[in-house]
């Protein structure tokens, strides 16, 4: 196994047992069944697809560096720190397997081209040269399939091996908490109420009531 | 499962073909009528705990829905081109469970309008289309769009919008809580003068009939209700249809074929079991609810020799006039969180501009839903003017928590070249013809699309939105709305069923699903075909009684 994929394989352990530990006790309901229900499909069963290994550790370098100038780090986590490699890695591997064959090709085209450029790897380049190069690749199939697959791996639960430490869903601000009450937002806390217009069934029940 | 069992050699009453919105109040109403019911689902049966907050699955993977591996699809669009796959997807998409889209729809849950029913005699032709009246009215439809609110479950404020359609009591449930989003939306459209209110929806705002209030999750659209607080088929009128006695609920097992006797009446269905073992059901009677997609398909791969061109097709319109609900999405970004990933998808709806307006220059008439985006949806669905990768593209990710989308729906105009039928080479993993989609927008749905989404510019700019982004408006290529495939009408010339759902070519096959729309309504299609389900199952009971089938 390469160093890469011993790196990956020791992550996936790691989210497992982080998923088999992740508890339930917010979970401040009255009804025991919701609670449950709720609780089981905010974390699904916890199964992950088969360890892959489909990338080498050069190659996985190489996907690593582009998947981090599409979604780059900074202050803010980007897809490096979310771990979307492993993500691609292990979707090639499995339930996009079928897609493998042509992102190898891609890949190899992408490196070739490279190569043609600098002797040494693009993981190992500066990022001015980096993303002179990814601009003139940013039609390609290849580079589309890899954005889309980057995205994925950044928002897709980190069951799937990315959104490390839910590093995706931090920077979108989404919480996964699975039950929720009002008000969800800034802008729902202080309304007053749906107002009926006048003249409408509405309006007549509202007041009616009133 | 069912409680009930059948055998396939026993002659029963009904087969209703699809579990969904339709079949599910199909098979409920027939078996409480008195009827032994077989439904026939092809997907599995899922139990609430079956269902997962996973986006990637849902969304990306087929989690529910019809798969393009095992059950492929092709599009073109021109009739002159060769039709290809999609690597990966479908043209057109649709849960494979029981309880079909019901368990997976959004959820809104519109009433179509008068003038819905009759456009054609109140705006006249439109040249090159198939633009065409229904043979009922809304009248006609309004108990059963009462009865849907209410044995199904709708929540909402009635007479809330001044335009609303003349309606025989309130909502059984108020509306759900408002979201930042409904919030903003009415701000904005109010002070424009417009009239949004209370978004009308098939899930339980308060406990009602032995299912719970929601819980506010946020996983609607495209997911399955964990707790069953979607009025869901599978939750709703399944279980009542099996309380019977007399209903059986079959899932895995795949219809392919209508059986059909030398007297030119239906025997029964041909079907594949979970074992993949192909069988046949006797029924006296057939109903066919299985989506504006596979409806078509399954009367085309009925085809025979006394039904050269396929069954009940005598018109040449089986699969013909497909129509989606052409839209167009608008989003805002604002200064503080919106949090939009919590909670029902939709809170405020707007019907302002619902009548085609012949100053515009084309036909069109749409509503609004102020809604949410989950996090896959929101990365993958890049608006206009936005970077597509690197620094601007992450700055673009972190707006998600600040940002709603204002989806418009509007009408597609009826098509004849826009079509569902066989493609001549590629067939499913069953071996039986797959389905081949024809689709090409007409300028006019374009064209109020485009319109309508600058309508919600205004209201997003209006409500104080700091951003507001337009996502393209491209030419259709597939559609989840799969309505207008077996239209109705009185002339057997010009439609596939009568106003009652019969077949004009075969008196005991019925069709009800979103197939059976003559038009394409403004969006939101399940309310109706709910509606249309309970009339049509009253007409055939009638029918039964009277022996009249």
């Amino acid at each position: 196994m390469s160093t890469a994929n011993a790196a990956l394989s020791s992550r996936r352990q790691f989210l497992a047992s982080a998923i088999a530990c992740t508890s339930a006790g917010w979970l401040a309901l009255n009804a025991p069944q919701v609670a449950a229900a709720a609780a089981h499909a905010a974390h699904g069963d916890g199964a992950l697809p088969p360890v892959a290994g489909v990338l080498t550790a050069a190659e996985a370098a190489d996907v690593d560096a582009i998947c981090n100038q599409i979604i780059p780090g900074g202050a803010r986590p980007g897809a490096r720190a979310a771990n979307v490699v492993a993500f691609i890695d292990r979707a090639l591997a499995s339930f996009f397997a079928a897609q493998l064959p042509a992102f190898r090709e891609g890949l190899r085209e992408f490196r070739a081209g490279w190569a043609q450029r600098s002797a040494e790897s693009f993981a190992a380049a500066g990022e001015t040269r980096q993303l002179a190069y990814l601009r003139t690749v940013e039609e390609t199939e290849f580079f589309l399939a890899l954005r889309r697959l980057t995205l994925l791996g950044f928002v897709a639960s980190p069951k799937y091996g990315g959104n490390r430490d839910k590093a995706g869903w931090r920077l979108l601000g989404f919480d996964e908490r699975s039950v929720w009450q009002p008000p969800f937002g800034w802008y729902d806390r202080d309304y007053a109420g749906f107002v009926p217009y006048p003249g409408t069934p509405a309006a007549a029940a509202a007041q009616a009531g009133a | 499962m069912s409680a009930q069992a059948y055998k396939p050699s026993e002659r029963v009453d009904f087969v209703v073909v699809g579990s969904g919105a339709a079949g599910g109040i199909m098979a409920r109403e027939l078996a409480r009528a008195g009827h032994s019911v077989v439904v026939m689902e092809q997907g599995p049966r899922l139990t609430p705990a079956q269902f997962e907050h996973d986006e990637l699955k849902y969304s990306q993977l087929r989690g529910i829905t019809n798969s393009a591996s095992a059950s492929p699809q092709t599009f073109r669009d021109d009739p002159a081109k060769t039709a290809q796959q999609r690597p990966g997807s479908n043209p057109l998409t649709y849960a494979r469970v029981v309880g079909g889209s019901s368990v997976h729809f959004t959820a809104n849950f519109w009433r179509l309008r008068p003038l819905d029913f009759h456009e054609r005699s109140l705006l006249g032709a439109i040249a090159g289309t198939g633009f065409a009246d229904w043979p009922i009215r809304y009248e006609e439809l309004e108990p059963y769009y009462t009865k849907v609110e209410w044995d199904v479950g709708v929540s909402g404020l009635a007479g809330a919008c001044p335009t609303d359609p003349p309606r025989s009591k309130p909502y059984p449930m108020p509306p759900l809580p408002v979201k930042s989003s409904g919030v903003l939306f009415e701000r904005g459209a109010r002070k424009l003068g417009l009239h949004p209110y209370p978004a009308p929806m098939a899930i339980n705002s308060v406990p009602y009939k032995g299912r719970p209030g929601c819980i506010h999750c946020g996983f609607c659209n495209g997911f399955g209700c964990e707790v069953m607080a979607k009025s869901s088929s599978v939750w709703t009128m399944i279980p009542e249809a099996e309380a019977t006695g007399r209903c059986e609920v079959r899932a895995e097992s795949y219809v392919f074929r209508i059986g059909m006797n030398a007297k030119g009446r239906a025997t029964g269905v041909h079907y594949f079991d979970a074992r993949n073992a192909e069988r046949f059901q006797k029924a006296r009677a057939v109903v066919v609810c299985a989506n504006g997609a596979e409806t078509p398909r399954l009367l085309l791969n009925s085809a025979s020799a006394a039904f050269p061109q396929g069954l009940a097709n005598s018109s040449g319109l089986v699969g013909k006039y497909l129509m989606f609900n052409k839209g167009g999405a608008v989003i805002g970004v604002f200064e503080h969180e919106l949090n939009e990933y919590k909670s029902v998808q939709v809170t405020r709806v707007l019907h302002d501009f619902y009548e085609s307006d012949p100053k515009r220059g084309f036909y069109g008439g749409g509503g609004t839903t102020a809604r949410s985006a989950m996090p896959m949806g929101w990365a993958l669905n890049t608006p206009d003017g936005v970077p597509s990768w690197g620094a601007g593209f992450k700055d673009y990710l972190a707006e998600f928590n600040r940002s709603m989308v204002a989806l418009a729906h509007g009408t597609s105009l009826a098509l004849e070249t826009n079509r569902v039928d066989l493609d001549p080479e590629l067939k499913d993993a069953w071996g039986i013809p797959a389905i081949r989609v024809t689709y090409k927008d007409h300028p006019d749905d374009l064209a109020f699309a485009r319109w309508q989404q600058d309508r919600n510019v205004e209201i997003l700019e209006a409500a104080g939105a700091k951003k507001v982004w337009k996502v393209h408006v491209s030419a259709s290529t597939g559609g989840v709305h799969l309505l207008g495939t077996c239209r109705m009408g009185n002339d057997p010339r010009t439609s596939v069923i009568d106003r009652y759902h019969r077949t004009h070519d075969v008196r005991n096959l019925f069709l009800c699903d979103g197939s059976s729309f003559v038009s394409s309504g403004r969006g939101q299609p399940t309310m109706t075909i709910e509606a249309l389900a309970f009339r049509a199952a009253e007409h055939i009971a009638r029918f039964a009684r009277a022996g009249e089938i």
